[in-house]
């Protein structure tokens, strides 16, 4: 498919959106979010030769964008600024939400917990993949798909708990 | 007490959606004598919900558009225009370069008998107020365009004598832009392009053609004296075929479009 224009906007049609939700949700931010999702439709385009046809596309173009999105994060130093708070958090996060609706205190517990968790839930709750999809996506066996989505629901929870929240 | 980390198990495939008939027998079976576990299920299922609930979003609009038109188009078209390409790669020599084009593209292609020497000095006086964002306002009409084909703002605007079209798009491919308008007293006046290379336009009595490839900021300048309401039918077209029709509208400020 590579070279053929139209083919490639067909997949822009079809994945632009999940790939820009999958984006948003780990970065929380839409500029940041949309520079990641071009650089990930950039990135389909160069590499359309390295795909292996006997995986899922979207399990392809998603680990794209959840690698693409913790560069993001690593390379803005947002990150270890985001854990440190997650860190300090015994007296921030009441403040921070203050009077925010659920919608807005989870967007921001999301943005507390390690990337590696938040990966997997956005991969399961917000784009409804199987275990097995996100294993692919993330190139990580099945049973620590399992582990990380219980593990970062428990964080999640602890998160809004302490927000008040939950 | 501590939940067994079966049952742990168990709930989690179940709040995922991943659990066999059987197991979910078995989850009930235990659930039902575990207050612990039945806490724990509810909250899961509420935690899932929350998450559920968060607003799927659009992507920015023209997302597509800014893509393609960074995706290398095939090398035939690449190689046109190299020289003028390096020839014009200071800012500044381009934005000259544009101006020029542009104004000796509105002398040559339009019909000596609508372009006064007046008229187009104060075209060039007001060149420059397409580099910067339309204000919202009175008067000021805008348009929003998300197509596959073509994507982006047009605004109208009046300045003095002069309707100010101001077009800021983004197309995948050669679009043709045809504007025509029926009022006799409006003539063509004058054109300008900022942002990208390369400008065609012809104009006759009522009728204005442009075409564009990837990003696009043209302005067309119509004499509109006495301030009258305009509507111009736009069409959009790709090999020959129309993609988008539409009118937009100038109306004076305080009285209906």
């Amino acid at each position: 498919m590579k070279g053929d224009r139209h083919a490639f906007e067909a997949l822009l049609v079809r994945y632009q959106k999940p790939v820009y939700n999958a984006a948003y949700r780990m970065l929380n931010n839409s500029e940041d979010a949309r520079d990641v999702t071009q650089t990930v439709f950039l990135k389909v385009y160069e590499n359309l030769d390295q795909y292996d046809p006997s995986h899922r596309f979207f399990s392809w173009i998603y680990r794209i964008a959840m690698n693409e999105s913790i560069n993001w994060l690593k390379k803005s130093s947002r990150q270890e600024a985001l854990e440190h708070e997650a860190a300090d958090q015994g007296d921030g996060p009441e403040q921070q939400a203050g009077d925010a609706q659920l919608g807005e205190g989870m967007e921001a517990a999301l943005m507390m917990i390690k990337s590696e968790y938040r990966a997997v839930i956005i991969l399961k709750h917000v784009l409804g993949c199987s275990y097995i999809e996100i294993s692919e996506a993330l190139d990580i066996p099945e049973k620590k798909v399992k582990s990380r989505l219980y593990a970062g629901r428990q964080l999640l929870q602890e998160r809004l708990t302490q927000q008040g929240l939950h | 007490m501590a939940i067994d980390p079966n049952i742990v198990e168990l709930i989690n495939a179940d709040i995922d959606g991943e659990i066999s008939p059987a197991d979910k027998d078995t989850l009930k079976a235990m659930m039902a004598e575990s207050p612990e576990a039945q806490a724990m299920h509810a909250e899961l299922s509420g935690l899932s919900s929350s998450l559920g609930d968060l607003p799927d979003l659009d992507a920015p609009p023209y997302l597509i558009h800014t893509i393609m038109a960074k995706i290398p188009k095939p090398e035939s078209q690449d190689r046109r225009g190299d020289f003028l390409r390096g020839l014009f790669a200071a800012p500044a020599l381009r934005y000259a370069a544009m101006f020029v084009a542009g104004s000796v593209l509105t002398l040559s292609l339009v019909s000596s008998d609508q372009v006064s020497e007046r008229a187009f000095n104060d075209v060039t006086g007001l060149v420059g107020t397409i580099s910067s964002e339309v204000p919202v306002g009175p008067g000021i009409q805008t348009m929003q365009i998300d197509r596959t084909d073509v994507a982006g703002h047009i605004t109208v605007r009046s300045s003095g004598p002069l309707l100010i079209v101001d077009f800021d798009l983004v197309s995948n491919g050669p679009i043709d832009i045809v504007a025509s308008y029926s009022d006799q007293s409006v003539w063509f006046n004058g054109f300008a392009q900022l942002e990208s290379p390369g400008a065609s336009i012809s104009a006759e009595s009522g009728r204005i053609s442009m075409k564009i490839n990837g990003k696009r900021r043209y302005a067309l300048y119509l004499h509109n004296a006495g301030d009258r309401n305009v509507s111009i039918h736009l069409r959009f077209m790709s090999d020959g075929e129309v993609v988008y029709d539409t009118d937009i509208q100038y109306a004076q400020p305080g009285q209906p479009g």
